[in-house]
């Protein structure tokens, strides 16, 4: 079996464990049992619980769903932004594509932070959790396309001068047809792209956490779980926490695994 | 596109919440004082600000420090050496390591997942949570660090690139004639490496600078990304200013320079 | 392959000496010198123009003050001053200086160079935050009858007069050095950005130790500056800082484990975490929340609902103690044993709600208007135990059948909305209580002050119990009689246990680290803790 199918084998497995997790009688996320914090395994808690009670095993399954969701919606919107802006850049006139391309740049050269701040704070304070997680990944996704849109131009540009494109052309074509055609031959380009995105988002939705921008509580996401690990005192008091980060590199190897050439 | 970012920044950070609004507020001792200081900037629009900036800068002034009350050069230049001295110790480290690596998972029949498996785990731990566990385990220090994950990146160009090097006609033929793979290496390979150079740079640049501010706030190193930290959480506008136009330009140079190389390999 | 060995020694002999490099070391130590660390650059040296917390403390450790606040036994002593004494009606204080007083270059201190600091404290164009102290310091007038008697005349009495001159530098009349040049027992002799402060010893400090000695013992004092907790007790525990002046609850079991003897708790301090509803008029909240929290019985009723026990078990690690009220019982002098204080009750929390018009449908509770009972909490990130208070209370309100989000932003966000926008819900934050005589805390009382912060700013106070908490606080200001003092702060304390304007969640316990090494630690409940006695402080083994 190619790495590919391998791994994308890999991920149903875990996403079918997580689901079954959740489904399990009086599976929380949320509920606090005051007192077994930072319990050990035991057959109630196969994980343990975190610092406030709560079932670990539970909130990563939970974290994975939910950050697995998000990331495949946001890295879905972004190509698709990246395929449209790079796309119009390189058939449009000149100056189109070189204005686009310098948006670009300068996009990628703001700090960010304060756009998502400013996004945080505009929402209203009563947001239930799950909308400021599809809020958050929306963002997200705004601020990705930038990086996708010029390995994008490059291709169509390179399309553009392509041998069956002039033939088109040449023979009477209108733009809006050729556009039909494009797509397919972009495709090579862009599903790449977007399997590389999806980890560049769980991973900036774990470092958002850090930051208190990300997902509020009590909806668990591995920013907020990665977030325990910078407390060295915690790490005394149970191997466990090391789980949601054990679990986010073997998640991120396996869609590594599915974006990888054959 | 420079005049763009500090007008874009300016926007951004000024209407951010929490521009107009001080921690001292909050402490009647001193709430009179921060009050009086920031209805004398509330008073500023958004374009005197601008031009004020812009103006500034056309000057060669950068401006003075909202936090420390300092001019933002002062701030910045024992910095700029700290910063610098990091990024070329892990640049030259990572690529070292990456060369390394690269040269001994290419060079075999199939593709050593014996290499490939520490870059993609490399790849997948953030920045953040790397440093926190070296200062856990007590060694390793920023250089370590940066060096780790730009290494896992470079890693992977090199990887490919000299994979496909191996795999020219003209050095199969070669290999199958026999000539030694020492011979083949110093004649064919790494010189087939020399113009990606630059496409490596501009990707190692911008992955160090971006992996920058996460390493240095939590060891704690006196540069350049625990300043734009500070200056972003502080709301401390002509400081993120001067801070984000240097990484812009930066970055800026980085792709000019991969694209004069990529132009002169094509030529 | 010779290439694949040759590869991988040079690999090793890369990656080795990469590897031993630990993370950035703090700089050495130089003999006798005491190592500590404060959280950001002193934004200024200039002890007249303090107004954050670092650069207060570079002030405390270099200032020479006529008047020192024991922060021990918290009376006010004589420092630089020989003796003081305050007319009956407060207007009039007298200071008679020490003899033979010099300061660190070795001119010698007179009452010139006192009047002087006073009078520059006082000026306008100094913007001195002290002088707000004076109430109004432009009509105080100062002189010096002789070499060393100053004389200090008030238009009006200031309750605790003697704590202000805490605060005064007394500076070389004409050269002001901004530290360089000090009556204190220190004085600043480096100063390098982002990295440290150094302090040298006073040759000249007047202050001598029971045998003679002359203090302080330590040759010097160097201030890192390092905000990074783990980097702190990092170090800490490799002997290069000697104390850590406040220690996260999180970090405490850690340091007790690695180095017992070291992590101390002291007890309750004087500072609040609470709670409080947004009841201002002005806020954009619909009609129908802000009548919710303007309702006695509602806020009660929260109070009832969360369980404080769970608070300072889980979120503080047993570090803390539950509040009622905002005066904390390590403020020996003004705690009300005798409080009558909600405490946690969920069925008469249920009860009272019903009793006011809100109903249960099902899991979810609705206000009188039909409204489902749904709000926000505020808090600040980067404070780990607050964010577990926050997700404790949520589930403990939801016992009640209200929804509760618990949203962190970043503190300048968070203020612009509590200053400034006063959009907002609910917020939960510490209140940081320096000065335990309440007259400190007029700002947050008064109805009419910005820092009111339930409703700020109020023109003419909404409520008959705000009224009346104005009305005694203002006398507790104006009074010279304690017994007068103590009653009308006792009965402003059972007005807010009454109507929970503040809901008081715990005491932050005092948690600091000592150096098994330093010698002379006396800690104390008023900050700075460890090092109010910094002159007779040492580390064991030097001279």
């Amino acid at each position: 079996m190619s790495l590919r199918r391998g791994a994308l084998w890999f991920l149903l497995c875990l996403v079918l464990a997580a689901a079954a997790a959740l489904c399990r009688p009086n599976a929380s996320y949320s509920y606090q049992n005051r007192e077994a914090t930072l319990a050990g395994t035991s057959w109630r808690y196969p994980a343990g619980t975190d610092d406030l009670g709560r079932d670990r095993m539970v909130r990563v399954a939970a974290a994975l769903l939910l950050s697995l969701v998000g990331s495949v919606a946001a890295a879905a919107i972004t190509t698709a932004a990246a395929a449209g802006v790079g796309s119009l850049a390189a058939f449009g006139p000149a100056a189109v594509g070189w204005s686009a391309m310098l948006l670009c740049d300068v996009f990628l050269a703001l700090p960010w932070m304060f756009l998502l701040m400013m996004v945080r704070s505009a929402l209203p304070l009563t947001t239930s959790p799950a909308h400021s997680a599809a809020v958050t990944f929306l963002v997200l996704a705004a601020l990705g396309w930038p990086a996708c849109a010029r390995a994008v131009y490059r291709g169509a540009v390179a399309q553009r001068t392509s041998g069956w494109m002039l033939h088109a052309r040449a023979t009477g074509l209108h733009p809006a047809q050729m556009v039909r055609h494009l797509l397919p031959n972009l495709l090579p380009l862009l599903i790449p792209q977007f399997l590389v995105s999806i980890p560049a988002f769980v991973i900036a939705e774990a470092n958002l956490g850090a930051l208190g921008l990300g997902i509020s509580e009590p909806l668990p996401s591995w920013g907020g779980m990665l977030y325990e690990l910078n407390n060295s005192a915690m790490l005394l008091e149970t191997r466990w926490v090391f789980f949601p980060l054990a679990l986010l590199v073997v998640v991120l190897l396996a869609l590594e695994g599915t974006a990888a050439e054959a | 596109m420079i005049l763009l970012v500090m007008v874009g920044t300016t926007l951004l950070v000024r209407f951010a919440p929490g521009y107009l609004s001080d921690a001292r507020e909050m402490d009647a001792r001193y709430a009179a004082v921060a009050r009086a200081e920031l209805s004398a900037e509330a008073s500023h629009s958004i374009t005197q600000m601008l031009r004020a900036e812009l103006g500034g800068w056309m000057r060669g002034d950068s401006g003075v420090s909202r936090e420390f009350n300092v001019p933002v050069w002062v701030l910045i230049r024992p910095r700029l050496a700290v910063s610098g001295r990091l990024l070329l110790r892990g640049i030259a480290l990572a690529w070292a390591l990456a060369l390394c690596a690269s040269l001994l998972s290419s060079a075999g029949r199939r593709p050593s997942l014996l290499w490939q498996a520490p870059a993609a785990i490399l790849l997948a731990v953030p920045a953040a949570a790397l440093a926190t566990l070296c200062l856990l385990v007590n060694s390793g220090g920023p250089v370590l660090v940066m060096a780790l994950l730009l290494a896992a990146r470079d890693f992977k160009f090199l990887h490919r690139a000299l994979r496909n090097a191996w795999l020219d006609p003209h050095v199969l033929q070669a290999r199958a004639q026999g000539v030694r793979p020492r011979h083949l290496l110093r004649a064919h390979i790494l010189p087939a490496l020399l113009p990606q150079l630059g496409a490596l740079a501009s990707l190692s640049i911008v992955t160090a600078l971006s992996a920058l501010v996460p390493i240095e706030v939590i060891f704690n190193v006196p540069g350049l990304g625990e300043l734009a930290w500070n200056a972003a959480i502080n709301r401390d506008l002509p400081v993120l200013l001067a801070v984000t136009m240097i990484m812009a330009v930066g970055v800026t140079c980085a792709s000019f320079g991969s694209h004069r190389t990529t132009a002169w390999r094509e030529a | 392959m010779r290439v694949l060995r040759l590869t991988l020694l040079a690999f090793a002999a890369l990656l080795l000496p990469m590897a031993r490099t630990a993370a950035a070391q703090a700089a050495a130590r130089r003999p006798g010198e005491l190592v500590w660390t404060i959280g950001y650059d002193p934004k200024t040296f200039d002890p007249a123009k303090v107004d954050d917390q670092e650069s207060e403390t570079v002030r405390y450790l270099t200032a020479g003050v006529l008047l020192r606040f024991n922060r021990l036994t918290q009376q006010v002593e004589p420092e630089l001053a020989q003796s003081w004494t305050v007319s009956p009606d407060g207007r009039t204080v007298r200071f008679t200086l020490r003899p033979g007083l010099e300061f660190s270059d070795g001119s010698s201190l007179t009452a010139r160079d006192a009047v002087w600091s006073l009078r520059r404290v006082l000026l306008p164009a100094t913007k001195a935050p002290v002088a707000e102290e004076f109430l109004a310091p432009g009509k105080v007038s100062v002189e010096a009858v002789n070499d060393r008697t100053v004389v200090v005349h008030l238009p009006q009495r200031v309750i605790g007069i003697g704590k202000v001159f805490d605060e005064i530098a007394i500076e070389p009349a004409g050269r002001p050095s901004e530290g360089r040049i000090t009556s204190g027992p220190f004085f600043v002799s480096d100063y390098l950005r982002s990295q440290y402060v150094r302090l040298r010893r006073n040759p000249h400090f007047f202050r001598h130790d029971a045998a003679g000695h002359a203090l302080p013992y330590a040759s010097g004092i160097r201030l890192d500056i390092l905000e990074n907790t783990e980097q702190q007790i990092r170090l800490f525990l490799r002997g290069d800082y000697d104390l850590i002046d406040s220690l996260p609850p999180d970090y405490f079991a850690l340091l007790a484990k690695r180095s017992p003897g070291s992590a101390r708790d002291l007890g309750p301090s004087l500072n609040t975490e609470q709670m409080w509803f947004n009841q201002s008029p002005s806020s954009p909240l619909p009609d129908w929340e802000k009548s919710w929290f303007r309702s006695r019985a509602f806020r009660v009723a929260v109070s009832q609902a969360i369980h404080r026990d769970d608070l300072a078990r889980i979120a503080y690690d047993g570090h803390a103690t539950p509040a009622y009220s905002f005066i904390s019982p390590a403020n020996t002098v003004w705690y009300d044993r005798k409080l009558m204080a909600p405490h946690t009750d969920v069925a008469a929390a249920q009860a009272a709600l019903a009793a006011a018009g809100f109903h249960r449908q099902g899991s979810v509770l609705l206000g009188p208007d039909g409204h489902p009972v749904r709000f926000s909490i505020l808090t600040n990130t980067g404070n780990a135990a607050r964010s577990k208070m926050a997700t404790l209370i949520q589930q403990d309100l939801g016992a009640l059948g209200m929804q509760v989000t618990v949203v962190t932003l970043d503190f300048p966000a968070l203020i612009d909305r509590l200053m400034n926008t006063q959009n907002y819900e609910a917020c939960l934050l510490g209140l940081e209580n320096v000065d335990p005589d309440p007259n400190a805390m007029m700002n947050l009382w008064l109805s009419s002050s910005p820092n009111h912060q339930w409703s700020p700013s109020e023109k003419t106070p909404a409520t008959p119990w705000e009224a009346e908490i104005d009305r005694l606080m203002n006398l507790q200001a104006s009074t010279g009689s304690d017994t007068v003092r103590r009653q009308a702060v006792d009965r402003v304390q059972q007005i807010v246990a009454d109507q929970q304007p503040f809901i008081y969640l715990v005491y932050p316990n005092l948690l600091v680290a000592v150096s098994p090494r330093l010698e002379g630690v006396e800690p104390a409940v008023l900050e700075p803790h460890l090092t109010w006695n910094a002159d007779s402080l040492q580390l064991r083994g030097t001279p």
